[in-house]
């Protein structure tokens, strides 16, 4: 287990209070916030390159905020990777073993399966300036990997990749994890890369923890809007608890003059008429209702006629941009190739589409 | 513009092509083995090594601190390495002598090494000449190399030092190199300084900058070429030694 509490960080005007975090062994964690939020510096903080105002970190039982870089046993992949230009990749992937006095015997094995895993076997009398990007990144994971640190820290990992490298270093990643168990704080920007990747995440914005959770969690059930800005969510709107309706424990919203039932299960926090709150409605989980066909209960809570405004084709699914017949609101609705072909949907068309209850969730 | 950089080429070139067409083969050898141009070479070369060495051991240091750490008044510290640059090489020999006469420096030359008209006088003249230049081209050789391959080495288990001499100073030392090759050239060529701080005494303190001053001066103008083509030959030699280092350590 990995902690760290009230780290406050003071450098210039960059201000980070109190920052805590707890990663189990052998989870693949996600420190996430937007470009400048300071990330960097959490991270040259944990490595000891940088000495913090306050704060603790613990390795397992052990507190290393006091140790050198060199005796924390945390590897670094840095975003710029800096595999040393003067060793080869076999010298550069020993480094560490051999900084740390141990005898490579006993890491010959591990090592070797590294290597297997890693397909670097043919590159390893190569420099650094021979190889391709996607090699040198795996060169630079497994030097970090070799010594057998008790954290991985990784620095943006798959940004400024071309997409079909971005695909094999996340599948590597994915392999990598799965077979060796490390336990890794990986920072980045990219909530894309978190969702691949993750087990866990905590989203950090504007010097504060916004919230932790688990990767499904925090997609689906963002705690604040903030988060679900960050995460590039869409359909969100401000409004206003109106009113209980008296069964089913559902509430009954204001949007744009718009009326939204929402169950409870669907709410974050505790409600009460007259509260100001954010909806947020999931785009894949909105349906668009055939024609003449009949509507199942549970979906007349929430219909909304209007018309098509957009469609974008996304490759794997088609994104349609919904208005209502009043004009008061659009949806974004993302629906797969299939159903957008048997629809038979164009811009204009009249349609009627369903909030399921799935679609829904309510911040304050 | 080629004209142009041809032109130079030509204006340096016939300077020293006028040199050779001075000298005379019978009086250059003559010249070149007599027993005080010999001493004037050796003393020179021993001197600027020794300069040289003092300004890397405190240089070097003071170039990685600049490069790497952020420290009050570091701005102050980095303008001062351009104090030698622009002050006349006399001036600054003459703020020497100026130093040794207050209490200070009289204590110091009392109780410690004598400096004033002295072989040590040389190597502090030079000294105070290279040190601002090689700290300065040592920083830029240091400021080329990313400091996170220092963070990642530690990160891997290397100390500061272990860090610094395992990956820094082999990746900058291409760079290092030539700076310490720049300012021992530097260092071999000062006249100002030296005259100033440690006199003109054949057979003591004459350097061979000197020595070409003084040849000129008594109208030896056999010894005076000789001593001029040995200093160009030295420092076309350590022009060429920058370049080649270029060649081999080349990482990227």
């Amino acid at each position: 287990m990995i902690k760290i509490e009230g780290l406050t960080i003071l450098l210039g005007s960059f201000r980070l209070k109190d920052f805590s975090i707890e990663i189990a062994e052998g989870e693949f964690h996600f420190l996430l916030g937007p470009t400048g939020s300071g990330k960097t510096l959490i991270l040259e903080s944990i490595i000891g390159l940088h000495k913090p105002k306050k704060g603790k970190i613990w390795i397992g039982e052990k507190e290393i905020q006091t140790l050198p870089p060199e005796r924390r046993e945390i590897s670094y992949v840095p975003q710029d990777l800096a595999l040393f230009p003067h060793l080869n990749v076999r010298e550069n992937i020993l480094y560490g073993i051999k900084a740390k006095n141990h005898s490579l015997k006993t890491y010959e094995e591990y090592v070797g399966s590294l290597i297997q895993v890693m397909k670097v076997g043919h590159l390893l009398e190569r420099y650094p300036a021979n190889l391709s990007g996607g090699e040198k990144k795996r060169v630079a994971l497994l030097r970090a990997l070799a010594p057998k640190p008790k954290l991985l820290l990784l620095d943006e990992p798959l940004s400024g990749l071309d997409p079909s490298i971005k695909f094999e270093i996340q599948q590597l990643l994915k392999t990598l994890h799965a077979s060796f168990h490390p336990t890794v704080l990986c920072v980045s920007h990219d909530f894309e890369e978190a969702y691949l990747l993750g087990d866990k995440m905590t989203i950090f914005i504007d010097g504060k923890v916004e919230q932790v959770g688990k990767r499904d969690d925090v997609f689906l059930k963002p705690r604040s809007q903030k988060v679900a800005q960050f995460l590039g969510l869409k359909n969100l709107y401000r409004g206003k608890v109106l009113s209980k309706e008296d069964f089913d424990q559902r509430w009954i919203l204001g949007i744009n003059g718009l009326r939204f039932s929402v169950p409870g299960s669907a709410c974050q926090d505790q409600m009460e008429a007259g509260k100001e709150v954010d909806l947020y409605i999931r785009p894949e989980e909105v349906m668009i209702l055939r024609e003449g066909k009949s509507v199942k209960e549970s979906l007349k809570k929430n219909i909304f006629e209007g018309k098509i405004s957009d469609i974008a084709d996304r490759g794997r699914h088609h994104t349609i941009l919904f208005q209502d017949k009043e004009e008061k609101i659009f949806f974004e609705i993302s629906i797969p190739n299939y159903a957008f072909r048997n629809l038979d949907l164009s811009i204009g068309k009249s349609v009627k589409v369903a909030l399921r209850d799935e679609s829904l969730w309510v911040m304050s | 513009m080629i004209g142009a950089a041809i032109c130079i080429f030509i204006f340096y070139f016939g300077l020293l092509a006028s040199l050779l067409f001075s000298a005379s083969l019978k009086g250059f050898w003559e010249s070149l083995l007599h027993p005080s141009t010999l001493f004037s070479i050796r003393l020179s070369l021993i001197a600027a090594t020794l300069a040289t060495l003092l300004a890397v051991a405190i240089g070097l240091p003071s170039a990685y601190a600049l490069s790497r750490f952020e420290f009050r008044g570091k701005r102050i510290v980095d303008t001062f390495l351009e104090i030698p640059i622009i002050m006349s090489p006399i001036a600054l020999g003459a703020s020497f002598l100026v130093f040794f006469n207050t209490p200070l420096g009289e204590a110091i030359q009392r109780k410690g090494i004598f400096f004033v008209f002295e072989f040590p006088g040389i190597i502090l003249a030079q000294f105070a000449t290279i040190a601002g230049l090689a700290t300065r081209l040592m920083k830029t050789s240091l400021d080329e190399i990313s400091p996170r391959y220092e963070a990642v080495a530690r990160s891997l288990g290397s100390s500061s030092w272990q860090a610094f001499y395992r990956v820094t100073l082999p990746l900058s030392f291409r760079g290092l190199l030539a700076s310490v090759i720049l300012s021992w050239a530097k260092a071999a060529g000062e006249f100002g300084a030296t005259v100033t701080l440690a006199g003109a005494m054949p057979g003591k303190t004459e350097t061979m900058p000197i020595a070409i001053f003084t040849a000129l001066a008594s109208a030896n103008i056999e010894k005076a070429i000789v001593l001029i083509l040995i200093l160009v030959f030295l420092g076309l030699v350590a022009l060429y030694a920058v370049r080649f280092t270029g060649k081999i350590y080349r990482y990227d």
